[in-house]
């Protein structure tokens, strides 16, 4: 009974900051690329006159996409087209789920682990739900009944395809260092240090992989600069024939996936919830030792994963803003004739590393 | 294989440093200015319109007005020169007898469409009487209806009541 | 015959022509303020000079009349003469003041035109211009007279001395106070003063009428036939129908005489020259019927439904006795000619007649106007609408009508309560359990009649009228018909075709080559022959008709 709870309580816990991190990226991406542009940004949406630098923009927002007509083409197919936004949603999600935000903490005789369920192929399950995720789009492409939308569809397939083989290619460096496929385990592991002080975070252990990861998990947001399956200038997208919340649906998918991307970045190659020298009873480096209480250890390691997580939805953002479009046979090269080599080279070298 | 395929890897971490070192930039003035520093710079070329404004060019064509005789009537005589030379045709005049015979015409009607106006500035040229300008530094004029963008004789004479002009705005005015 | 040649051009006139009109058959223009053909020579304005071989000075060319072996050089290749011109011009211009924003003339201003054309030079005038006392002054009941404007030509005051003969203008004074007036306070009233607006080639005499109606600038002008009587006089309409706000949206800005040798010359008179608001006032637009006192407006499909019902009951219960047409001279030969065909040939109905009893106040002005004021009164004849020779039968219909033994009275644009009086027709509206008012315009008669048909106006028909002298003339649509409105014949064809005739026609031109096949009396006539200046039929053909 007190472990439903405090799952129910890890659930909301997780919702609760990936709603609030969605609607603060949703600010973001308006004020970042403002500033990176030399412009101010949406800034006028008030309450009672505060205009708290545009932080209102995402309610105006909804309260837009919610009172909006809800659009249905007569000819499309009125369940699966309903559906889709939320397979989509759904799907991106229920990813966080084996996301380690925190070690253990221990209340009132309680271990709490912070990660709602500690599956021992974690990383094989969110990449499940990712590619399940695509559904969505595909779904909402064909049940739309509209060629441009149903090209959108088909772009989202292919790219998912293309860039979750050389995604799982890459992890799969990280697979044969860490020997494990648990989530909680890596991080567990890159709590260590080379020669006693340098951490041992994944993006020293593999430093291509990372770069191959970022780069196709930005693929996988469908995200400028692999914005084809959207491609406003070309064809619209999948979701060209949605309105209101059911669109908005999809506009959100993208950030929870940027969101999750983020997270996942920061999981496998950054350390996770590790902050460098600080363990469970205090601050160790060499022979310097400062007791913290455990409490605030798991607190400060909590903010460390949302800091991590953060920069990254920056840096994300920063690409967002500063690339334009692949055009579709650029992005086809870019997977299976650059990315997709490097990936197994990565492997291969990783492997003979480890062998040796 | 073609070389279009290549993705300018260089290029993009050009971009990308390009941009980030635009954002951390504009982040410290944006900071510094929370702190009522560096108030001097800005850290964006944007205008906070209307709060803040740009000055017109003193050739800029704004909202049009009637320039008016000592007495308040308008200068027009209604020759109808800016109703022909117009190439939207949103000008529509509609003549009368003026009760003092040496100026014998008027406009007794006088409407402007702002909504099929150009601002071409012709009936301006064309008028013999100086009696039409575009000086009035008005550019705010949308209305909920068309029948609100049509702008009578009493509203280009800015009469009482009518909006005034913003004159601060054009700098001298030749 | 002498033979002249004028810029290198020969040509052989007349003896007593002058020069203008010698150089205008060329196509080489002398220009000329003070000449104009239909009057007597004044040499007022000195425009005209031309430089004549063998001759030392310039010879104005309103007054030197072409002798053999004459060479002229006119403005356009003698320099003398342009500079000549140009002083003129100048001289002309000296105390004009120039308003052309607020003149009507300006855009139809010889000042305007030929400054434009031989001008163009800075003034050189240092004085102040002179100012005459009155600015714009009514002269009359239709003319607006500006001094200032005048360049005192005289062709007004030539136009009341000869061709009116009431003598209202002189000019007064001498030299630079000279200036145009009535006479002993006058008023310019005689029924021809509208065309001294016409022939003023400046903006001093305007029309009352026209004043700060319209710029001429966006008037278009179609050719027609005034209807205001017999005669038939050649008119242009002035109509604007692009710019809508103007004038209240009225079509028809004003008329304007059409010069025509035989007919009108260069004139019209003011009965006819004022009489188009009814193009644009008070129209019929919509086919109505009257139910109780009030009208109801109804679709032209019924209308013509419930007309082809009434008469085809009439006809099968009471036969063709029971019908009574009443056509009107307003209307033209193809409409006439289809009524005849129509109600007297295809349904056998006698009682058709178009004659009213004639108006004793109306009479003849020994000049345009004519005491007939309609203008197709023998088109009609010559159709063979007056089926009773001299007798006029338009009374026994209406007796008949009154005394009911008329199931259908169909009455065409004719006011019969301005002729016979209210209570008569009101007594026999009551009588006939049909009457028909198809007409233009809403009157008296329209109001007492059960069925209202909406019909084209002569500005909108394309068609003939025959004059009082044989002369079948062409008159064009000026633009489309009023609202729901339809020329005469299509109503007529719609009606036959409702009764199961098969009336078929592509336009007027084909009804007219149908009647001129069928009718000896237009025998040969074709549009094409009728031309801008009409076709006169032969008068023994026109005689032996009215005899017969």
């Amino acid at each position: 009974m007190t472990e439903i709870v405090i799952t129910m309580g890890k659930i909301a816990f997780v919702l609760f900051c990936v709603f609030n991190l969605l609607y603060v990226l949703l600010w973001l991406e308006r004020k970042q690329s403002a500033v990176m542009q030399d412009r101010i940004g949406a800034n006028r949406a008030d309450i009672f006159g505060l205009r708290a630098w545009g932080l209102f923009h995402p309610i105006a927002d909804a309260i837009k996409m919610i009172c909006k007509e809800d659009f249905m083409p007569a000819a499309a197919d009125k369940f699966v087209y309903t559906a889709a936004p939320f397979l989509a949603v759904f799907f991106s999600l229920v990813g966080f789920a084996v996301i380690p935000f925190g070690d253990t903490l221990t209340l009132g005789g309680h271990t709490i682990h912070l990660q709602i369920a500690d599956l021992n192929v974690g990383l094989l399950y969110v990449f499940a739900m990712l590619s399940l995720g695509v559904y969505g789009f595909i779904l909402a492409g064909w049940a739309s009944n509209n060629n441009f939308a149903f090209l959108g569809g088909m772009r989202a397939g292919s790219q998912m395809i293309s860039y979750e083989i050389t995604m799982g290619a890459t992890v799969m460096g990280l697979v044969i260092l860490f020997q494990t496929l648990s989530l909680n385990q890596m991080v567990q592991a890159q709590g260590e240090y080379f020669f006693g002080f340098i951490p041992k975070w994944g993006v020293l252990l593999q430093p291509l992989g990372f770069l191959l990861f970022l780069i196709a998990g930005i693929a996988e947001t469908k995200r400028i600069p692999f914005d084809l399956p959207e491609g406003e200038s070309e064809i619209i997208g999948y979701f060209v024939e949605y309105s209101g919340m059911k669109f908005g649906m999809f506009m959100m998918t993208d950030f929870i996936e940027t969101i999750l991307l983020s997270a996942m970045l920061t999981t496998l190659f950054f350390g996770g919830w590790q902050i460098p020298y600080l363990h469970a009873d205090g601050f160790h480096l060499g022979g310097l030792r400062l007791a913290i209480n455990p409490v605030l250890v798991s607190f400060l390691q909590v903010a460390a994963f949302g800091l991590k997580v953060f920069c990254f939805c920056w840096l994300l953002l920063l690409i967002r803003w500063t690339l334009p479009r692949f055009r579709y046979d650029q992005l086809m090269a870019l997977g299976w004739k650059f990315m997709l080599p490097l990936s197994l080279l990565n492997l291969a070298i990783t492997g003979l590393v480890v062998l040796l | 294989m073609r070389r279009n395929h290549q993705i300018p890897l260089g290029a993009i971490v050009k971009g990308l440093a390009l941009t980030a070192g635009h954002f951390f930039r504009n982040m410290r003035i944006h900071v510094a200015h929370l702190f009522g520093r560096r108030l001097q710079e800005k850290g964006m070329v944007t205008f906070q319109y209307p709060e803040e404004r740009r000055p017109f060019s003193p050739r800029l064509r704004t909202r049009h007005r009637l320039t008016m005789r000592a007495d308040g009537s308008p200068r027009c005589v209604a020759c109808m020169m800016c109703e022909t030379i117009c190439p939207a045709n949103c000008i529509y005049i509609t003549a009368g007898e003026h009760p003092d015979p040496h100026i014998e015409k008027q406009p007794l009607k006088f409407d402007i469409d702002l909504g099929v106006c150009v601002f071409c500035g012709f009936c301006v040229e064309v008028c013999p009487e100086d009696a039409i300008r575009m000086d009035t530094g008005i550019l705010e004029f949308a209305a909920y209806s068309r029948q609100e963008m049509i702008l009578t004789m009493d509203k280009l004479l800015m009469k009482e009541g009518a909006q005034e002009p913003d004159r601060a705005l054009m700098k001298e005015n030749a | 015959m002498p033979k002249i040649t004028i810029d290198d051009k020969e040509i052989s006139v007349e003896g007593g022509t002058n020069i203008i009109a010698a150089a205008q058959r060329l196509g080489i223009e002398v220009p000329h303020y003070c000449y104009h053909p239909g009057l007597s020579v004044a040499g007022a304005c000195r425009m005209c000079l031309v430089e004549i071989e063998k001759m030392p000075k310039l010879q104005t060319g309103c007054s030197t009349l072409a002798t053999e072996g004459m060479v002229i050089k006119t403005i356009a290749h003698s320099a003398k003469a342009k500079a000549a011109v140009q002083g003129v011009l100048e001289l002309t211009l000296i105390n004009h003041p120039l308003d052309c924003p607020v003149c009507d003339q300006a855009g139809e201003c010889g000042l305007q035109d030929y400054y434009m054309k031989y001008g163009l030079y800075n003034s050189r005038m240092r004085d102040a211009k002179v100012k005459k006392e009155k600015k714009a002054s009514a002269l009359g009941p239709h003319v607006m007279l500006d001094q200032e404007r005048c360049i005192l030509c005289s062709r007004c005051v030539r136009f009341t001395h000869e061709i009116t003969k009431t003598n209202e203008i002189g000019i007064f004074n001498r030299g630079d106070h000279s200036y145009i007036d009535v006479v002993n306070g006058r008023s310019l009233e005689n029924n021809y003063s509208g065309n001294v607006v016409d022939i003023c080639p400046v903006g001093a005499l305007t029309d009352r009428d026209f004043r700060f109606q319209c710029r001429v600038w966006y008037l278009q002008e179609s050719d027609s036939i005034c209807p205001g009587c017999s005669t038939g006089c050649n008119i242009k309409i002035h109509f604007n129908v692009r710019r809508r706000h103007i004038a209240g949206g009225r079509r028809v800005q004003r008329l304007k005489p059409r010069f025509n040798e035989a007919v009108n010359q260069w004139w019209m008179c003011d009965e006819g020259r004022y009489a188009y608001p009814s193009i644009d006032e008070n129209r019929i637009t919509t086919p109505s019927a009257r139910l109780a006192a009030a009208h109801q407006r109804m679709d032209w499909r019924d209308a013509i439904d419930q007309m082809a019902l009434a008469l085809r009951e009439a006809l099968a219960a009471y036969g063709p006795e029971s019908v009574g047409v009443i056509a009107s001279p307003q209307l033209t030969n193809e409409d006439l000619y289809l009524i005849k065909k129509l109600f007297v040939d295809v349904l056998g109905i006698a009682a058709v007649d178009y004659r009213m009893p004639p108006n004793r106040s109306a009479k003849n002005d020994d000049f345009l106007l004519r005491a007939d004021r309609n203008p197709n009164t023998l088109g009609a004849h010559l159709i063979g609408l007056s089926p009773f020779g001299k007798e006029i039968s338009t009374p026994r219909i209406l007796e008949a009508a009154a005394g009911g033994r008329l199931q259908v009275l169909y009455v065409f644009s004719t006011d019969l309560v301005a002729v016979y009086g209210e209570a008569p027709i009101a007594n026999m509206a009551a009588h006939v359990p049909l009457m028909i008012y198809q007409g233009t315009n809403h009157n008296r008669t329209s109001t007492l009649a059960h069925l209202v048909l909406p019909a084209a106006i002569y500005a909108e028909k394309n068609g003939t009228f025959t004059n009082y002298a044989g002369r079948v003339q062409h008159l064009k649509p000026a633009f489309a018909p009023l609202a729901e409105a339809m020329p005469d014949w299509k109503i007529l064809c719609k009606l036959a075709q409702a009764l199961g005739h098969d009336f078929r026609y592509a336009d007027e031109e084909a009804i007219f080559e149908e009647l001129a096949n069928s009718q000896p009396a237009f025998a040969g006539i074709t549009y094409a022959g009728i031309g801008s200046h009409g076709w006169p039929i032969e008068k023994e053909r026109v005689l032996s008709f009215v005899t017969a």
